[in-house]
């Protein structure tokens, strides 16, 4: 009897602190998918915010990554996970913004399939060249180029990367041309372009900076709206006379969509706080990202104009890169 | 005087309690996962990376390389017993290794890998030391042309890798370059024969295709023919080479060593070639090739070394220029990003203990791996011993794991199955994988330094020819075709003759 009488209240006691545990997101480790390569940019961003997240939220976020065809095939498994908070994103640039525009069959819509969180980094991109190059600034570059059409090579990490279309916005903006050299990835192309044999590219900040510093890029322009404290010598392209070029390579969080609104607001929370925090934000600075934390509204109404602009730089350059 | 203060540093720093630690953790693990088929240093290191957060940026690095010249060492020893090479670099060492295993010499070629490697990391270790800043610039002198004439070196250089039929290795170096076609073209960025498949839209992987080629393949074959197991179970002789061994591969061990460190220090896939370039070699100056093929010692120890050469020297664009050589250096990049060094031309400067710490450290990681797999061997060579029943079923899991935790994809594993099948195919029409696997690597390289060194010449194919690096390396293709070619033809005349005579 006396066994009972504890039995029931054990199960009473469960069944009463049991609402309480089902509200009580996060219960098990959260998923981040990270739709690229361990290393890269995406990946970086993703550990180094998830580890800060995981004080927040009590739970283990494990990032997973799985790479495939520009990152759509990852964001494609995301978009059909289950909107439970469970399984969220992080992804850059190309997958929210660029492979909309290129291809005409992706595995997901990213203005549809998506609770968009946040935008977690930007980095500009900065306009460098071979040191031996003969132009010294924007201006002489663009002289140049209009001097020899179609001979100066432009390195890029990939046929519709983010530096491959920059550059082609690059060009339409000046009235210029020169020939688009792709790389499989960015370090292949600052290989080259230190070893002069291609002459110029638009890259990440954060991926050149240290060969900027040891002389063995020349850094002639950087792609913010504001010089960058790390290079005050260097002009923003407009400040260089060339409008309209005002890119940064961004690292976006987002889960599917359909995301109950107690566990948005939790996800929400936690992410703001741990992109704002001082020492995550000392990790990103080094190397050469800024914190935007932006919230969901903003980053959806982001998200358009992000991803007209780059249609528009597809179409009029005629670039191609479909199956 | 400087390079002697800063070995001191890093003798400092290596041997420090922990560092050694971390050190060994890494090669420990590393030997492990090279071993067990299929798991690689690439998905090791980035499930590890977080941890490593936790550590100083020394011992992260550390523990880091140690697990990725762990398993280049690992995974010989599976490509001897089982023939299964997990790795590219030990696809040559699986050809003379494993036939050295079937006939009972398995103890013997699994020293000999081991102290050639031991011999070639010691060397390029060295090598790193004094001349790292250098032979960086070195490598920026490769450019796609130069990238392109090398590739073709290493092509025409694999067809001396056959040991039947000229014929049938030419056709598998064709199929080889086809099925690198599959994938993302780098150039326009369409897909190509990938059935509309966005899992194939990056091509097939090497370990994929190495995996069911070699190891399903050969499990398929001996499960058939189960009289072949048992030759390998009836003699293990001679754990340990003799003295007349040690003689016969001390000089293939020297030019490996050579070979690997030249190789390794190319970040555009140099170090790829290094095992097979050294096979190549072997072979050419061997008085002996028939026995290639066969179970030639040198075989195994020319490879052996000069892939751990290789391993040692890729560090060399990494710590100097922040250039990552291949996959497993992007991951190192990544863990020194996350722990708030930018790596580059400033690391040495500026964080000189994390350098030569890593350096020093390398070559005691080297001395564990030789301490801790000598007697090991003894161990190893009992694994064959283990009823085939029990050891297939193992070895295809592990292979299954290992192909699953590439890409975390399921689709993988299947592609992996229908290699497979191909390579038991490929067993009935005594048709050799290695050369199709070296036309697999090397095809989408050469494709993508052509087309390159193209656009960037506007054209002008003249620009493999007029650049000094390339130019030679097209002129000992060309002669290297002739040497292997003439002797054929010549053969095929005096047997002509003697049909008229």
């Amino acid at each position: 009897m006396k066994a009972l009488k504890l039995l029931s209240a054990v199960v009473l006691s469960a069944a009463v602190y049991a609402p309480s545990y089902a509200a009580g997101y996060p219960e098990k480790p959260v998923t981040v998918i990270v739709p690229f390569p361990a290393g890269g940019a995406s990946d970086t961003t993703a550990r180094v915010t998830t580890q800060k997240m995981q004080e927040s939220l009590g739970q283990p976020i494990v990032v997973e990554n799985k790479p495939g065809a520009n990152g759509s095939l990852g964001a494609g498994q995301v978009a059909q996970a289950k909107p439970d908070g469970y399984t969220l994103m992080v992804a850059s640039i190309g997958v929210y913004a660029i492979n909309p525009a290129l291809y005409k069959s992706l595995p997901y819509d990213p203005t549809k399939n998506f609770d968009l969180l946040t935008v977690a980094v930007r980095t500009p991109n900065v306009l460098v060249a071979n040191p031996s190059f003969p132009a010294n600034n924007v201006q002489e570059l663009v002289a140049y180029l209009k001097k020899n059409p179609e001979k100066v090579t432009f390195a890029s990490s990939g046929a519709g990367s983010s530096d491959h279309l920059t550059a082609a916005l690059f060009w339409q903006k000046t009235g210029t041309t020169g020939v688009h050299v792709p790389y499989k990835g960015g370090a292949p192309a600052i290989t080259d372009l230190i070893g002069g044999h291609a002459d110029v590219s638009f890259q990440n900040l954060g991926a050149v900076s240290n060969h900027i510093k040891a002389g063995k890029l020349k850094l002639l322009a950087i792609t913010s709206d504001k010089r960058n404290q790390s290079f005050p010598d260097a002009p923003t392209l407009k400040e260089a006379g060339v409008e309209g070029v005002e890119v940064y390579s961004w690292q976006a969080i987002a889960a599917p969509k359909g995301l109950p609104a107690d566990v948005k607001g939790k996800l929400e929370q936690s992410l703001t706080a741990a992109l704002n925090s001082p020492d995550v934000k000392t990790k990103f600075n080094d190397i050469g990202f800024e914190v935007v934390a932006n919230t969901s509204g903003q980053f959806s109404e982001f998200l358009n104009q992000e991803i007209s602009r780059w249609k528009t730089v597809v179409e009029t350059g005629k670039i191609t890169a479909d199956q | 005087m400087e390079t002697v203060a800063n070995l001191w540093l890093g003798l400092e720093t290596a041997l420090s309690f922990w560092n050694l630690a971390y050190c060994m953790i890494g090669v420990l693990l590393g030997t492990a996962i090279g071993v067990l088929p299929g798991l690689g240093p690439v998905a090791t290191i980035a499930m590890l990376l977080p941890v490593t957060f936790g550590l100083p940026p020394v011992s992260a690095l550390i523990m880091l390389a140690g697990i990725y010249y762990g398993a280049q060492y690992g995974g010989s020893t599976t490509a001897i017993l089982v023939n299964l090479p997990g790795e590219s670099s030990s696809v040559v060492t699986a050809l003379d290794g494993y036939q050295m295993a079937r006939q009972g010499k398995a103890g013997k070629a699994l020293a000999t890998a081991a102290i050639g490697s031991f011999f070639a990391g010691t060397v390029a270790t060295i090598l790193l030391a004094i001349f790292a800043p250098p032979l960086a610039d070195l490598a920026l002198k490769f450019g796609p042309a130069e990238y392109f004439s090398l590739m073709v070196l290493g092509l025409v250089a694999s067809i001396v890798l056959a040991h039947g039929s000229l014929l049938h290795a030419f056709g598998m170096i064709i199929l080889g370059l086809i099925l690198g076609l599959i994938g993302t073209d780098v150039n326009s960025g369409m897909t190509r024969f990938t059935f509309d498949l966005p899992q194939m839209a990056d091509g097939i992987g090497f370990v994929i295709v190495a995996m069911g080629v070699f190891g399903l393949g050969e499990i398929i074959g001996n499960l058939e023919n189960e009289s072949t197991r048992t030759v390998m179970l009836k003699s293990v002789t001679g754990l340990m080479p003799t003295r007349q061994d040690l003689k016969r591969i001390a000089a293939p061990v020297l030019r490996g060593t050579a070979l690997g460190s030249m190789l390794g220090i190319l970040p555009g896939g140099g170090a790829m070639l290094a095992s097979f370039a050294a096979y190549t070699l072997e072979k050419k100056v061997s008085r002996h090739p028939e026995q290639f093929g066969k179970g030639a010692i040198e075989g195994v120890a020319g490879p052996e070394s000069a892939n751990n050469a290789g391993a040692q020297t890729s560090f060399i664009p990494m710590l100097t220029l922040g250039i990552p050589s291949n996959p497993v250096m992007a991951l190192m990049i990544g863990a020194m990003i996350m722990q708030g060094i930018q790596p580059g031309p400033s690391v040495m400067t500026e964080q000189p203990v994390l350098f030569w710490g890593l350096i020093v450290s390398m070559w005691i990681g080297n001395l564990f791996l030789l301490v801790l797999n000598l007697p090991l061997i003894g161990l190893w060579v009992r694994m064959i011993s283990v009823p085939y029943h029990f050891l297939y079923p193992a070895i295809l899991v592990f292979c299954a794991i290992g192909v699953f935790s590439l890409n975390n994809a399921t689709f993988d594993v299947y592609l992996m199955a229908i290699f497979g099948f191909l390579g038991y195919v490929f067993r009935k029409l005594d048709c050799e994988p290695a050369p199709m696997l070296l036309g697999f690597i090397l095809g989408p390289m050469m494709e993508e330094h052509l087309r390159r060194a193209m656009l960037i010449s506007k054209g002008d194919a003249t620009v493999f020819l007029s650049r000094p690096i390339s130019a030679t390396m097209l002129v000992i293709a060309l002669i290297l075709l002739v040497t292997v070619l003439a002797p054929a033809v010549r053969r095929k005349r005096e047997e002509a003759f003697q049909e008229e005579g």
